[in-house]
């Protein structure tokens, strides 16, 4: 059974990863929501963070902050690559959103090559942001990497609610949500917008990467299982709610984190995909679908 | 051309599949002037605004102060101050008014004017919306939702005014409300091309009428000629 001292603990690491989650299910609604696109290569940008930050930080010995500011404009810019080389040639010649979908499937196999060709095909980690720990109360401990996951990935949500709420091209970006043909009509680049937001979504899967690199591993691979979890985390808070794949990924991280803890580790996937299943049979639009109140 | 041509439209066309929702049509549009487009439901009003916006993919061309601009994209029309309130509003509905009027200004420099003169200048040409600024758009009346709709456009400080069946759905006395501030816009010396469906409301605004029916322009006539519906019937039976 599991003890109060498990409990907790699960608590925070599950909060903690599902931070990660979140953010990377924020990334799959930025993008739907410019464009109606579900990006599958969402994944790679968590991937591409950590592999990256790893490098900076290995070849030229910087210190972490530095690195870490580095790498996430390299991923967001790799995101506006994808969005100009992939993306965009097939939006201007009208082809399907499915067709769109499938290429960044594909993208995301080609990046995962090339990675595999510049950067190898071994793990590789790099140490907590605050070595020491973890922190102790009684039985319970915490790696403190959790505390930097949880503080930066808070301070995140914020900046974006910033983003969304305060500057003009946030609400630009949430107005070709809304009415793609009523924003062009006002004067809103609606293809660059869209460029934006794949650059947003490749900065927050890079923040991701690299918060949750020391506490597991990064490698070549990692993209598809956060990918994964972070649509899931998007399609419980009701696809294209951000504040709702927020909790979705939250809820997602806790649930995993005691599954693993009451049923072992090879249950944490299994878990990941009942409760998937579980939402879409009781709420199929999404548990947070309601409260953005859609309008169509 | 005439010098004083604001915009111009010819020979624009398009398709829907294989429906020719609107064969080749030329219209004009003069510096100050408020120009009339009236026709039944599925005449293809709706189509010719969309086409001239390049909402919808046509044939032709279109000027605008005399420059062709035939080659740009939707949003760079309304850069170049050809604004358009579409059929249905168009608003950001899970958006605040403010935010919907604001984003009405998206073309517009900072520097020039501060965003709330901006908005007072709305303000005083729909003083409920005021009241109704921190509002979710999709929550107000309809009538309060063309108000916004009109004043978002009217924050982009257009050249041209394009509005398609602004008086749709709404109380008569909402629409007379709106149609009138048109008319005191066109005054001060703003062109609009207003489509309607329904004549009365529209013929008192405007100087110059185009009927148009069957994807065709029927008639080009001023708007006195027009006495009443009766005068209309013969293009809107078919
Ligand atoms: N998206 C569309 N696809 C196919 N046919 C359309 C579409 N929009 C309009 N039509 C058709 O084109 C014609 C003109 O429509 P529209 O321009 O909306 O007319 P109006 O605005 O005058 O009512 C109608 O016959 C209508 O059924
Ligand atoms: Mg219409």
């Amino acid at each position: 059974m599991i003890t109060l001292t498990q409990l907790i603990q699960s608590l925070v690491t599950g909060v903690g990863v599902g931070l990660i989650y979140g953010l990377v299910g924020i990334g799959f609604c930025v993008i739907y929501n410019a464009s109606g696109i579900v990006n599958f290569a969402q994944g790679v940008f968590v991937m591409l963070g950590g592999m990256i930050c790893h490098a900076i930080l290995s070849k030229f010995g910087m210190p972490m902050l530095l690195a870490a500011l580095l790498s996430i404009p390299i991923v967001a810019i790799s995101g506006i690559l994808i969005e100009v080389l992939v993306v965009r040639p097939m939006w201007n010649r009208g082809a399907a959103l499915f067709a769109i979908i499938l290429a960044t499937l594909a993208t995301q196999i080609m990046i995962e090559r090339i990675t595999i060709l510049t950067l190898g095909d071994q793990p590789r980690s790099f140490p907590e942001f605050t070595l020491g720990g973890p922190l102790k109360i009684g039985d319970i401990a915490i790696g403190y990497q959790y505390f930097w996951i949880m503080g930066c990935g808070a301070l995140m949500v914020g900046l974006l609610w910033l983003f969304f709420t305060r500057t003009t091209m946030g609400r630009a970006l949430r107005a070709c949500s809304q009415n793609r043909e009523s924003a062009a009509l006002l004067g809103i680049p609606v293809s660059r917008m869209l460029m934006v937001s794949f650059a947003l979504s490749a900065a927050l899967g890079a923040v991701a990467g690299i918060l949750v690199t020391p506490t597991q591993f990064t490698a070549y691979n990692v993209g598809t299982p956060f990918g994964v979890n972070g649509f899931i985390a998007a399609i419980i808070g009701g696809f294209g709610n951000a504040a709702g794949a927020l909790a979705g990924g939250i809820l997602l991280g806790i649930l995993q984190a005691l599954a693993i803890v009451i049923f072992g580790a090879g249950f944490k996937n299994v878990a990941a995909l009942t409760v998937l299943l579980l939402v879409l049979f009781i709420f199929p639009s999404g548990i947070f679908a309601g409260l953005k109140g859609k309008s169509h | 051309m005439s010098a004083s041509a604001l915009l111009e439209v010819r020979d624009l066309s398009a398709h829907y599949g294989r429906v020719h929702a609107l064969k080749p049509t030329s219209l004009l549009v003069n510096e100050g002037e408020i120009v009339t487009i009236l026709g039944p439901n599925g005449a293809g009003k709706t189509t010719l605004l969309r086409a001239m916006l390049r909402l919808t993919p046509s044939t032709g061309q279109v000027f605008f102060k005399g420059k062709d601009i035939t080659g740009l994209s939707t949003h760079r029309r309304a850069e170049e101050g050809i604004i358009m309130v579409q059929e249905g509003r168009g608003l950001f509905g899970q958006m605040s008014v403010r935010e919907n009027l604001t984003l009405g200004a998206y073309t517009q420099p900072s520097g020039t004017m501060s965003m709330d003169d901006r908005l007072d200048k709305v303000f005083a040409l729909f003083p409920r919306l005021k009241e109704r600024i921190n509002q979710i758009a999709g929550s107000l009346s309809g009538g309060e939702q063309q108000m916004v709709a009109v004043g978002r456009a009217l924050m982009a400080e257009p050249k041209l005014l394009i509005l398609d069946e602004p008086s749709l759905g709404l109380a008569p006395r909402v629409a007379t409300e709106i149609i009138e501030t048109l008319g005191a816009l066109n005054r001060k010396g703003l062109g609009i091309l207003l489509v309607e469906q329904k004549a009365p409301l529209a013929l008192k605004l405007a100087k110059r009428v185009y009927v148009l029916s069957l994807g065709r322009i029927a008639a080009e006539l001023p708007a006195t000629d027009i006495k009443s519906h009766h005068d209309l019937a013969q293009y809107y039976l078919h």
